[in-house]
């Protein structure tokens, strides 16, 4: 048995548990506030994508591509390290909160375009109804087309989120404790790459199966995603 | 600047190496797939899902950190090859999957009327079926190669001077010019990046596309 507890010492892991608890709850606010704010962003950047008004578009279509372009660690820097004062806060962010605000940001413009394709897909029949009973767009939007939007492209927001939540392991460069920042503890004081790594690695693969089983049961709930 | 532009071709180099070996190994993943043997089909998928279900910076702590301690001589890894196997182990997941689905959108009756002229299974693939479904692979081949070109950005953290450590360098140097250097960054991929999502656009129009099941 000596082999294993010198490739992964199971008995440092368990004395390590409460870190990865800690950093296991914290990946897992940072991914919900990230989330929020992705589902906003990307509901407010979808319908100003689709709307008529050019600089409404372009500026969305723009920001989209921006987003798409260029990798999330230098987005998080960017937002992170030279962002000044906030006018509103009267301070600079703090990595908390410039980490989520960037990941959320990150996700906004591939949660738009998702979302987008589910507006798209909600037929001119509902909004023609939705205008004959006199609902102006707002009530449009938030009582008719959006809930079927929302519903139609559950799986691929769930994809989604997967994804956010294997980013969300980037805010730890810039100085974050979350659950990969749980396995850097591990090398930095034991030098134990393998303890620290396989362990955040079966932590995301418990994740992914989650979000894996929930995007199934999204797609037989809802039937199918939208087409 | 001439710093930035040494680290854009560090970044050129892994990418370039990375989408030659991912895409490589994600064909004969994605096509293994295919053949539904469920010897090899379930231990590929396992494969596909432990890949994809952790972040891409654990794949690389681990091909880095981690095979040096098995003790093996030839595992004992230099940055640069360590970033390109974790980089394309991780690519071949997404390619494999686009493989597959273009492979199956390609309909039966191809390769069954392939099979009945007396072609063998290997031929009905490389002369019928593969000829259709490079054209379905195209465009989301893009979007991969653009997760490949911003993966890059990451393997800075195990020491290679890539575009995004060649910014950090030339912050700590300029502390003040941050936000024109990180931003001047950003700059280079989006010049990197944009050409090819603008590609894979265009391929889209030009063939279609298909369906990538999720």
């Amino acid at each position: 048995m000596d082999w294993i507890l010198d490739f992964y010492n199971y008995r440092v892991v368990a004395q390590y548990l409460p870190e990865f608890a800690r950093g296991l709850g914290s990946t897992a606010w940072i991914s919900l506030f990230a989330l929020g704010i992705s589902l906003s962003v990307g509901t407010i950047v979808a319908i100003m994508r689709m709307s008529s008004n050019p600089l409404l578009w372009r500026f969305a279509a723009a920001y989209i591509q921006a987003i798409r372009s260029t990798p999330l660690l230098i987005q998080i820097y960017l937002i992170y390290f030279t962002l000044p004062a906030l006018p509103l806060l009267g301070r600079r962010l703090d990595e908390l909160e410039g980490g989520i605000i960037a990941l959320g940001l990150n996700a906004g413009a591939y949660m738009s375009e998702i979302i987008r394709a589910g507006i798209e897909s909600i037929s001119r029949g509902q909004i023609e109804g939705a205008m004959s009973v006199g609902m102006n767009y707002v009530k449009r939007m938030r009582y008719v087309v959006l809930p079927q939007a929302f519903a139609r492209v559950a799986p691929p927001l769930l994809g989604q989120t997967a994804v956010l939540i294997k980013d969300s392991s980037l805010v730890s460069f810039i100085g974050v404790f979350e659950l990969f920042g749980a396995g850097l503890v591990i090398l930095n004081e034991r030098l134990m790459p393998n303890e620290g790594f396989l362990t955040v690695a079966v932590c995301y693969l418990f994740i992914y199966t989650v979000m894996l089983w929930l995007t199934v049961y999204a797609q037989r709930h809802f039937g199918g995603s939208g087409d | 600047m001439p710093f930035l532009l040494d680290g854009l071709w560090m970044t050129v180099k892994i990418s370039l190496f990375t989408i030659f070996f991912g895409s490589l190994l994600g064909v004969v993943v994605g096509m293994l797939r295919t053949l539904d043997y469920a010897v090899i089909s379930y231990p590929l998928g396992a494969f596909i899902h432990a890949l994809r279900g952790a972040p891409f910076l654990i794949h690389l702590y681990l091909v880095y950190f981690m095979l040096p301690l098995t003790g093996i001589s030839w595992l004992q890894l230099e940055a640069f090859p360590a970033a390109v196997i974790a980089l394309s182990l991780y690519t071949s997941t997404y390619v494999a999957e686009i493989v597959r689905s273009a492979i199956q959108a390609v309909p039966r009756g191809q390769s069954e009327a392939a099979r009945s002229t007396g072609m063998t299974a290997l031929q009905s693939m490389w002369f019928v079926v593969l000829p259709q479904a490079v054209k379905l692979m195209i465009p989301p081949m893009g979007g991969v190669y653009v997760i490949i070109i911003k993966g890059t950005s990451i393997v800075s953290v195990i020491g290679i001077t890539e575009l995004v450590r060649a910014g950090e360098h030339a912050t700590q140097r300029h502390p003040k010019e941050m936000m024109m250097i990180y931003g001047l960054t950003a700059l280079l991929y989006f010049a990197y990046c944009y050409p090819v999502l603008r590609l894979a656009r265009w391929a889209e129009t030009k063939f279609g596309s298909v369906r990538l099941p999720s």
